[in-house]
């Protein structure tokens, strides 16, 4: 800790706790209830199987990635084995590799020690990441780590008490507004994705993964459909982006 | 490997239920960020890979978004699929018409949605 802080000096030591305090105060409002109605449903799921409220909570905290917790909590309710689950969850949790390395230019800097990057890192969800691709790079270089450190806790803390509530929630909802809770998870990131796009080329990505998906589902089946997408649909977008920016592929 | 997990379950009784998380759940899902971090930390921002990945990262996401509209699971199947596809499409022309609201656009593609659910008769 106080390793890590003796790169700052007294006055920017203040001014980074200010700045993770205007992160954390930008994630209360919309990208936090976001994130309470995605992982709400985990808690049910963690009681259907017979796991204490505080498992499904650290599910939320730890794993921070909803689909592989809907992933790991129905593979315990079928009976699959733990290892094969684990494996399914490795594959379909790769794109946090790419969604890291593309975060890590925008808040790494010389002598930042490694244990803050992992912490940062951490944070990482679908949620995070387009939240941080989007207000980081407005914000100046030396104040982005803080910034999005508390703006990315927030959301986690968020994700993580609501599983906690959807625990004792029961499913008594009416099926046209439990709908419409499910379907708010890919409609904020459907208006957030797009509404960050400014140039017709960064929209290239998400138009091409999108029609791939169906296509990728049929032809691959449901575990490798997401990697084989989104890897094929960003490649092409890439090499489609070299020749315009008069590069040989 | 099955014979030794139940011992494993046997023994540690009631913090089975954790350590399945972090073992089967944390380790699988927190591996590629730790990848992203030692990949990522040395990575220029303008250079070729950086572009790469960051145009396949978005592709990625993409596809999970689109996998919850196109074979949704749970309550959202009772919605047919024009009427999970023209809410998405209503919310987007929303947010883009009034500058980019993120808010609208949400409000506007929720809207559609009940309306879609309640004419398709999915309840």
């Amino acid at each position: 800790m106080l390793q890590g802080m003796s790169l700052l000096t007294p006055s920017s030591r203040q001014s980074a706790f200010a700045h993770a305090l205007r992160g954390a105060g930008d994630a209360v409002g919309l990208p936090a209830i976001m994130i309470c109605f995605s992982l709400v449903g985990i808690g049910g799921l963690a009681r259907d199987v017979g796991y204490p409220m505080l498992a499904g909570m650290l599910s939320s905290a730890l794993m921070w990635a909803g689909p592989a917790q809907v992933l790991l909590f129905g593979s315990i309710a079928s009976g699959t084995a733990l290892p094969v689950a684990a494996v399914a969850i490795l594959f379909s949790s790769l794109r946090f590799m790419p969604m890291t390395i593309s975060i890590m230019p925008l808040i790494n800097e010389p002598k930042r020690p490694l244990w803050q990057l992992l912490l940062a890192a951490h944070l990482i969800s679908i949620t995070n990441w387009v939240e941080g691709m989007r207000r980081l790079p407005r914000e100046p270089h030396p104040v982005r780590y803080a910034y999005f450190c508390g703006f990315g806790l927030v959301v986690l803390g968020s994700g993580t008490l609501a599983t906690g509530a959807g625990y004792f929630l029961v499913a008594a909802l009416p099926a046209v507004l439990a709908a419409a809770l499910l379907f708010t998870t890919p409609m904020f990131f459907s208006v957030n994705l797009l509404g960050a796009v400014h140039r017709w080329i960064d929209a290239l990505p998400i138009v091409l993964a999108l029609l791939l998906t169906p296509l990728a589902t049929a032809l691959l089946g449901r575990d490798y459909d997401l990697v084989a997408a989104g890897l094929l649909g960003g490649s092409i977008a890439y090499g489609i982006d070299r020749i315009r920016r008069g590069r040989s592929l | 490997m099955e014979i030794s997990l139940a011992a494993l379950q046997q023994a540690t009784g009631s913090f089975w239920p954790y350590l399945v998380v972090i073992l089967f759940g944390f380790l699988p899902t927190e591996i590629w960020r730790v990848l992203g971090v030692l990949i990522g930390k040395g990575l220029n921002e303008h250079s070729e890979v950086f572009i790469w990945v960051r145009m396949v990262a978005a592709g990625l996401v993409t596809a999970v978004v689109a996998k919850l509209l196109l074979s949704p699971q749970g309550a959202l199947i009772s919605v047919p699929l024009w009427g999970r596809a023209g809410a998405v499409l209503i919310g987007l022309l929303v947010m883009f018409a009034m500058k980019r609201s993120i808010v609208l656009g949400l409000i506007a593609g929720e809207t559609a949605l009940i309306a879609a659910g309640l004419l398709g008769g999915g309840t």
